[in-house]
């Protein structure tokens, strides 16, 4: 019953229970793919429409050195987006939570800022910064900002009026506070935060690749799709899925070894 | 050997109270009024005395600790502890509130900690006492988990360990084991006697069971629906050690009968 226990509190546990509630959903990716083959081969689809996994799996390997060379400033510069975001929206949110004078005078123009779609602003950002790294790389933080904001704002505000009567009862200063009680509170929210600011920065940079069209899987493709060679463009999509889950994946390996604590709610 | 310990306190204690409440008014305003929670109160508490505050619910009683405890400014009146008045959270005093409130990320070691990180004492030097306590209060063998994998009544020990740890002479607490089972709150009584004994602190404790209120105290102060008044108060000179068989005895049924007359009264 103790080991059992202790099984289920270690990080290296939870990660392998994380890891095994994964076999279902692999079982049923592996099934999709041999209905996708089949279908293809028995509806006679063009390669051009749909290439069966097997050419898209032959593509990849073909062409590896070329997904390669543009997966590296795809996952660099969407991780520039992101570390910018992560840095920008977690400052922001932590002065929202922590000053009324923020959260009455800034707070309104965030939201509103919100419903303006970021992707739309690909075009202005190349007119001020040109069609290089900066416009990209500045795409993907507008668009990883606001869960960032949002999310470590809510956190914090979420924290238990009684915890910092708690804390105020030990005359605990407004810094102790912040920093053992709100900052703590608030850190599942923040990895929420992280987990789908992560996928908006590579959205960001997708986007962003596609129209300065100068490097990246994005621009590739483009490139593909402009040369009809559609088993290429469903391969850099794969590596670009694989991409987007191995960033995803460390958040969340990060997550439980940060929060190893019972969080209740589900977020 | 503790009975009428009020009495035999040391000469320089007496006629300097421990708690002086004094004329304490307490407003609400709302909207539409101003209520009032607390009319007038004004009542003294030795040094070393377990004494309760007994009313029914929303009589006030527990704006009334929050005030002595520094977290609610009075409107009218004061409150004094050891002749100062108290303007905001006083270093020696703990409070335990109605529920544990514990940080669920925190070890219960770590949670015991809380108040020596917070008022900045050497970490150090008081582990050992967070490890004495934990003994004391059974939960030694918990130190490494979390509260949520603790029962209602362990969290609630913690949080007693937690008000305890930087050794203050006054203890207040705040319906304390209202949210717990019947069982586990006698066993909580109990306890919390061993340990008022061991530490020999002065201890202010809200309650709204007049049993809980007669086990533990020395005197019990009555208050009365809102706008709050002491409506009574009755010395409980049962003898000490108490233990829980002494409910039964007709001296703890003539005060509890006493109590529930003045509260309905």
């Amino acid at each position: 019953m103790d080991e059992d226990h202790d099984y289920q509190r270690s990080v290296v546990g939870r990660l392998i229970a994380q890891a095994r509630s994964l076999t279902m959903p692999v079982i049923l990716t592996i099934a999709l793919l041999v209905v996708w083959e089949a279908a293809v081969a028995v509806l006679d689809v063009s390669v051009v429409t749909l290439p069966p996994p097997t050419t898209v799996a032959a593509a990849i390997f073909e062409h590896r050195d070329l997904l390669m060379q543009h997966s590296v400033p795809t996952t660099v510069e969407g991780l520039m987006g992101f570390g910018l975001a992560v840095v920008v929206g977690m400052g922001l949110g932590i002065l929202l939570a922590l000053s009324k004078f923020f959260r009455v005078a800034i707070y309104p123009l965030i939201v509103a800022f919100q419903v303006v779609p970021k992707v739309a602003l690909a075009p202005l950002f190349i007119v001020w910064f040109g069609l290089g790294m900066t416009s990209r790389v500045l795409l993907a933080f507008v668009i990883a900002f606001f869960p960032m904001v949002v999310n470590t704002f809510a956190g914090i505000q979420g924290t238990d009026p009684m915890m910092l009567r708690m804390a105020r009862s030990f005359s605990a200063t407004r810094w102790t506070v912040f920093r053992k009680i709100e900052f703590p509170n608030a850190l599942p929210y923040i990895f929420s935060g992280l987990k789908i600011g992560v996928t908006f920065a590579i959205i960001g940079i997708i986007v962003a690749e596609f129209v300065t069209a100068q490097r990246g899987l994005g621009y590739l493709i483009v490139f593909a799709e402009g040369n009809i060679d559609t088993p290429l463009l469903m391969a850099a999509l794969v590596v670009l899925s694989v991409i987007g889950l191995l960033l995803y994946g460390a958040i969340v390996v990060l997550e439980k070894v940060i929060i190893r604590w019972d969080v209740g709610q589900k977020l | 050997m503790r009975g009428g310990k009020s009495r035999d306190a040391p000469p320089q204690y007496m006629g300097l109270a421990h708690v002086r409440i004094i004329d304490v008014r307490k407003t609400y305003k709302t909207r539409r009024a101003s209520i009032d929670a607390i009319s007038s109160v004004t009542m003294q508490v030795a040094r070393g005395e377990f004494v309760s505050i007994l009313g029914p619910s929303g009589c006030g009683k527990s704006t009334l600790l929050m005030a002595v405890a520094g977290l609610l400014p009075v409107t009218e009146g004061r409150v004094e502890i050891d002749g100062e008045v108290v303007t905001g959270p006083r270093r020696d005093t703990g409070v335990v509130f109605q529920s544990p409130v514990l940080m669920p990320w925190r070890s219960i070691f770590k949670n015991v900690m809380f108040p020596i990180e917070a008022l900045g004492l050497p970490v150090r030097e008081y582990e050992a006492r967070a490890y004495e306590l934990l003994k004391l209060t059974g939960l030694d063998r918990f130190h490494d988990n979390y509260p949520t994998e603790l029962s209602g009544g362990m969290q609630q020990r913690v949080s007693i360990c937690r008000a305890l740890i930087h050794n203050p002479s006054l203890l207040l607490m705040d319906e304390p084991f209202s949210a717990l089972d019947a069982l586990t709150r006698e066993t909580m009584n109990q306890e919390l006697l061993r340990i008022w004994e061991e530490f020999q602190k002065t201890v202010l404790f809200v309650t709204h069971s007049i049993r809980e209120a007669v086990f533990l105290s020395d005197r019990v102060f009555v208050m009365s629906r809102r706008p709050a008044v002491i409506s009574k108060v009755v010395d409980v000179t049962l003898p000490r050690p108490r233990a829980l068989e002494i409910d039964e005895t007709p001296e703890f049924n003539a005060y509890v009968s006493d109590l529930r007359r003045a509260i309905e009264g």
